[in-house]
C-alpha cells in the first residue's frame, strides 16, 4: 500500500482505538460521581472539584492517542 | 407587550446572511486549505538566536497580563486602615479580578489548607498564563494573518510516494486557492501569532516548573528527608522481602516523576493543537456556520484545561508538602 494511504489509516486507527479506553474510564466516573451526589447532595461542591480532577488524567490518555494521530498524518 | 419575532428586521437580517454565502460562492473567493505543522514557524532571529511565533506570542500574553494586572489596581488605595470605605469599594475591572482571585483562593484554600499563602501566587499565576494562552489562540487573526513563503523542497526517501506539497499561487499578498505547479512559485501562510499552548517548548516548560517546584516544597515542608521518598530503605527493619519490594516502590515513584512532566506538557499540548486543528478542519467543512459551536468548546477546553493544570500541581504541591510522615504506615 502507497505511503500516504498508510498515514491516513495509521492516523485513523490511533486515534480510534485509543479513544476507547478513556471513554469508558470517564463513563465510569462520572457515573460513580453522580451517584455520589444523590447519596450526599451536600458534598456536590466536593465532589465535582474530585471528579473533574480524575476525569483529567483520564483524559490525557486520549489526547497522547490524538498527538500520535496528528504527528502521523501531518508530519 | 411582547416582541414580534417574525418582524420585519429580522427577516431582513437573515436574508443578508443567505445573499452572503450566495454572494461568496459566486465570486468564487476561495481560501486555500490550509497548512498544519506541529512546531512553530521561525519568525526572525536576534543574533543566533531564533524567535517562533509562539515565542512571540508569548511575550504578548506577558505584557497583557501585566497591563490588565497594572490597570485593575490601580484605584486600591495604599494605606488600608485609613482608607474610607468609599475608597475600598472595587469597581470595574477591579471588581473583576477581586472576583477571580477570591475564587481561586477559596479553590486553593480548599485543597491545600495552611499551606495556602506560599502555594497560591504560583498556582494563581500558572492559571491565568495558561488560561491568556490557551485564549489568545482563538482571536481572529491569530493563526491565519502572516507571511507568504515557499514550502522546501522534499528530497531523496521522503519523496517516494508522498505527494510534494507545491504550495498555492498568490496574487500579490492574498493567497487563492489554486494549487502552484512547481515549489518556486508556490506561497502559503506562516502566521505571525500562534496559541502559545499549542507550542510543546511553552507547555514542556511550564510541566518542569511545575514538577520541578513539586520538589522544592517537598523539601520546604519534610527538610530533606523528603528525597528519602526515592531511596526507601525503611522496608528492610522487617525483612528482606519488603525491603525489596520499598526499593521497587522507590524506583516506581521517581519514574512518575518523570511520567508527570510528560504527563502535564502533553495534556496541554495536545487539547489545544488538536482544538486548533479541530477549528481548521470544520471552518472548511461547513463555512461560517459550524465554526460556532466549535468556538464555544474551544472556550470551554481552554479553560478547563487551564483549571486543570492548577489544580494538578496544586494536589501535588499539597502531597509533597505533608507526605512522609503517614507513608510509613502504609504496609
Amino acid at each position: 500500500m502507497e505511503l500516504a494511504a498508510m498515514r491516513n489509516l495509521a492516523a485513523a486507527l490511533a486515534i480510534g482505538l485509543g479513544a476507547i479506553g478513556p471513554g469508558i474510564g470517564i463513563g465510569i466516573l462520572g457515573s460513580k460521581a453522580m451517584e455520589a451526589i444523590g447519596r450526599n447532595p451536600e458534598a456536590t461542591g466536593q465532589i465535582q472539584s474530585n471528579m473533574i480532577l480524575g476525569i483529567a488524567f483520564t483524559e490525557a490518555i486520549a489526547i497522547y492517542a490524538l498527538v500520535i494521530a496528528l504527528i502521523v498524518k501531518f508530519v | 407587550m411582547k416582541k414580534k419575532l417574525f418582524n420585519v428586521r429580522t427577516l431582513l437580517i437573515l436574508l443578508a446572511i443567505v445573499a452572503l454565502f450566495v454572494v461568496s460562492g459566486r465570486l468564487g473567493l476561495k481560501v486555500p486549505a490550509p497548512v498544519v505543522s506541529i512546531k512553530a514557524d521561525p519568525l526572525f532571529h536576534i543574533g543566533g538566536f531564533t524567535i517562533t511565533n509562539s515565542l512571540f506570542t508569548t511575550w504578548i500574553v506577558m505584557i497583557l497580563l501585566v497591563v490588565v494586572s497594572l490597570l485593575a489596581t490601580r484605584r486600591m488605595p495604599k494605606d488600608v486602615q485609613s482608607a474610607s470605605t468609599n475608597d475600598l469599594l472595587p469597581s470595574g475591572l477591579q471588581n473583576l479580578f477581586e472576583f477571580v482571585i477570591e475564587a481561586l483562593h477559596g479553590l486553593t484554600k480548599g485543597i491545600a489548607g495552611h499551606w495556602t499563602p506560599k502555594f497560591f501566587p504560583i498556582i494563581a499565576t500558572i492559571f491565568l498564563l495558561v488560561l491568556t494562552a490557551n485564549w489568545i489562540g482563538l482571536i481572529p487573526g491569530v493563526g491565519t494573518i502572516g507571511i507568504l513563503e515557499h514550502p522546501h523542497e522534499v528530497h531523496g526517501e521522503e519523496a517516494k510516494g508522498a505527494v510534494e506539497f507545491t504550495g498555492f499561487v498568490a496574487n500579490g499578498a492574498i493567497l487563492t486557492a489554486e494549487p502552484a505547479k512547481h515549489v518556486e512559485e508556490g506561497y502559503f501562510v506562516v502566521p505571525f501569532f500562534r496559541s502559545p499552548s499549542a507550542d510543546l517548548n511553552f507547555t514542556l516548560a511550564l510541566a518542569l516548573i511545575s514538577v520541578f517546584m513539586v520538589q522544592y516544597f517537598g523539601v520546604k515542608g519534610n527538610g530533606a528527608a523528603y528525597f528519602k521518598k526515592f531511596f526507601d530503605t525503611s522496608g528492610f527493619k522487617r525483612g528482606a522481602f519488603w525491603g525489596v519490594i520499598g526499593i521497587f516502590v522507590s524506583i516506581l515513584e521517581l519514574i512518575s516523576e518523570i511520567a508527570k512532566v510528560i504527563s502535564f506538557s502533553f495534556r496541554l499540548f495536545g487539547n489545544v493543537f488538536a482544538g486548533e486543528v479541530l477549528l481548521l478542519v470544520m471552518a472548511f467543512l461547513i463555512p461560517y456556520l459550524i465554526s460556532i459551536p466549535f468556538y464555544g468548546l474551544e472556550l470551554f477546553v481552554g479553560f478547563i484545561q487551564a483549571l486543570v493544570f492548577m489544580l494538578l500541581t496544586l494536589v501535588f504541591f499539597t502531597l509533597a508538602a505533608s507526605s512522609h510522615h503517614g507513608g510509613e504506615e502504609h504496609h
